[in-house]
């Protein structure tokens, strides 16, 4: 088990007055804490509000095999950590808080948190993306009590069970193989017939042997009284339906961009991902995005890191231009 | 060997620097000791040695059974985090992985004596009249773990009727099949209701009070 002590600051304002930083960074990810490393470094005062998951979904991950530099992976909550430290190594300022409320109608841009309200002549906006949920029945009722998003969180608590996965992406494939440690059995459904993660996940989940496939299928609602006993599933090539026993579920079917706090103010598109031009650039001059929050293909750490580079970057030319 | 290497260990001392109060971590372990109580028990001294304002006091749960019940544990490994006052402050189980920020969280806060919650919220714990009792179950490799802990904490320190405690599933199957805990964090808030996740302070506040009421009909 990993016990290795870790620590996210969750320091707290005693002033609750306004303070002023001249960036301020919203999102704690990859995008959010590297912007704040290149910002740190352009000796650009700046301030970051790290949100509900300290470190972003790395955090959430047991592991990262593709993030270079670490020829052997390396622990999502320890990427992370680095992130972080060398964050605050270039003098970033970080909150364990989460914006509220956001108004960029004017300079300085105003924003509210938990604790405290805050202005900044620019806003990196890097608020990333949230596990999409299914809405099928029953999965709000067990959701964190054997309906779950986060394997390295709750896997413990499944320990010779049988659980099921949904998904097909490499999450979804990396979580199952993750889930092995603790489960007897793992059953991952997919509403196609063939996986859409990484080969190489594909490749150790095919060879685990405790790692059995339902193709074509998809979950239509959870079933349980008091506990998950199983999952009703639709075979959407022959609209067979089917109950399958498990005692959890394991729900990897995609992000969704956590971009609600930013409708009517900054451009979204149709999948609420917040519109930015190749340099990072929203709608609104003088706030910038990075990271999964504007990202619908590609969702890698490394291009949420050189999002964030890219905004940090942009966002000093900008407050030098218009300090 | 040591749990903090030393990076971790000059990150400490760095928050705990200008502690404005004295702390003591109360650890009850036993002679014989108890899966983690070790690691526990050094994790205490190694970072009340990082704090000339910071003591840590180590007892046996069964030789120093009259102390166990002044501080009310039931369980071990248990910490209590005391200041001027026992604030309820509790963590049973080793305050590890994610949850070492929540130690380090409440010695910050209990050395100051104060929380920052909302003004709606400590008016409305430092007038409560009936005892409450809230357990947060975690587990180390959990991120969004410390958040309701450390919410919870601030609670136990606003008010003298409420008491907090962290609980590593892990180390307490027992408990984590007596309150069905199948996903962390869960917040048990006076054995009848429970809040999945880390809810924020409105909404935590929300259903401690629906607890209360539900036990006075």
């Amino acid at each position: 088990m990993d016990f290795e002590p870790k620590i996210a600051p969750l320091k707290r304002e005693e002033d609750k007055e306004t303070e002023t930083y001249e960036l301020l960074i919203i999102g704690g990810g990859p995008a959010g804490l590297t912007a704040a490393i290149y910002a740190g470094r352009a000796r650009v005062p700046t301030c970051v509000l790290l949100g509900t998951l300290p470190g972003g979904q790395p955090s959430s991950t047991a592991g990262v095999d593709n993030f270079p530099g670490f020829p052997d992976g390396i622990g999502g909550a320890e990427l992370a950590e680095r992130f972080q430290s060398q964050a605050e190594r270039f003098g970033a300022r970080i909150l364990s808080e989460a914006a509220t409320e956001v108004d960029f109608s004017e300079r300085p841009f105003t924003i509210k948190s938990s604790r405290g309200r805050y202005q900044a002549e620019a806003v990196i906006v890097a608020t990333g993306a949230a596990p999409r949920r299914l809405g099928i029945p029953g999965e709000d009722k067990f959701y964190g009590r054997g309906v779950s998003s986060c394997a390295t969180c709750d896997g413990f608590f499944y320990r010779d069970k049988h659980v099921v996965v949904i998904g097909g992406g490499d999450s979804a494939v990396d979580e199952a193989i993750f889930l092995t440690k603790f489960a007897e059995k793992v059953t991952l459904i997919h509403r196609r017939d063939e996986l859409r993660a990484t080969k190489i996940y594909q490749e150790k989940a095919f060879a685990n042997p405790k790692i059995e496939f339902v193709w074509s299928s998809v979950v239509e609602e959870i079933l349980g009284d008091q506990t998950v006993t199983g999952v009703r599933l639709r075979n959407v090539k022959t609209e067979e339906s089917t109950m399958l026993a498990a005692d959890g579920v394991f729900i990897y079917i995609g992000m969704e961009p956590k971009s609600d706090l930013f409708a009517g103010q900054l451009e979204l598109d149709r999948q609420n991902y917040i519109v930015s031009d190749r340099h990072q650039h929203t709608n609104v001059p003088g706030v910038f995005v990075a990271g999964d929050v504007q990202d619908p293909y590609y969702r890698q750490v490394v291009i949420a890191a050189g999002t964030g580079a890219i905004a940090a970057m942009e966002a000093e030319r900008y407050l030098g231009k218009y300090p | 060997m040591p749990l903090l290497n030393d990076e971790v260990r000059e990150q400490v001392k760095e928050q705990l620097a200008d502690l404005p109060g004295s702390v003591r971590m109360v650890m009850f372990t036993q002679e014989f000791e108890c899966q983690y109580c070790a690691e526990t028990r050094q994790l205490v001294e190694e970072v009340a040695s990082l704090s000339d304002q910071l003591d840590a006091e180590i007892y046996d749960f069964v030789a120093d059974e009259e102390t166990a019940q002044e501080y009310g544990i039931d369980k071990i490994p248990a910490v209590a985090v005391i200041g001027d006052e026992d604030y309820g402050i509790r963590f049973y189980g080793i305050p590890s992985g994610y949850e070492f920020t929540s130690l380090l969280e409440a010695i910050q806060i209990v050395a100051k004596g104060e929380t920052e919650l909302a003004e709606e919220t400590q008016t409305y714990l430092s007038n409560l009249d009936q005892p409450v009792h809230m357990q947060v179950f975690v587990t180390p490799t959990c991120p969004y773990c410390p958040q309701a802990v450390v919410l919870a904490h601030h609670m136990a320190l606003s008010s003298p009727m409420v008491r907090a405690d962290m609980v590593e599933a892990q180390e307490f199957p027992h408990l984590s099949t007596k309150y069905q805990v199948m996903g962390v964090p869960r917040t048990v808030i006076n054995e009848s209701t429970h809040i999945e996740g880390a809810a924020a302070e409105p909404m935590v506040l929300e259903r401690l009070q629906e607890a209360l009421a539900s036990e006075e009909a």
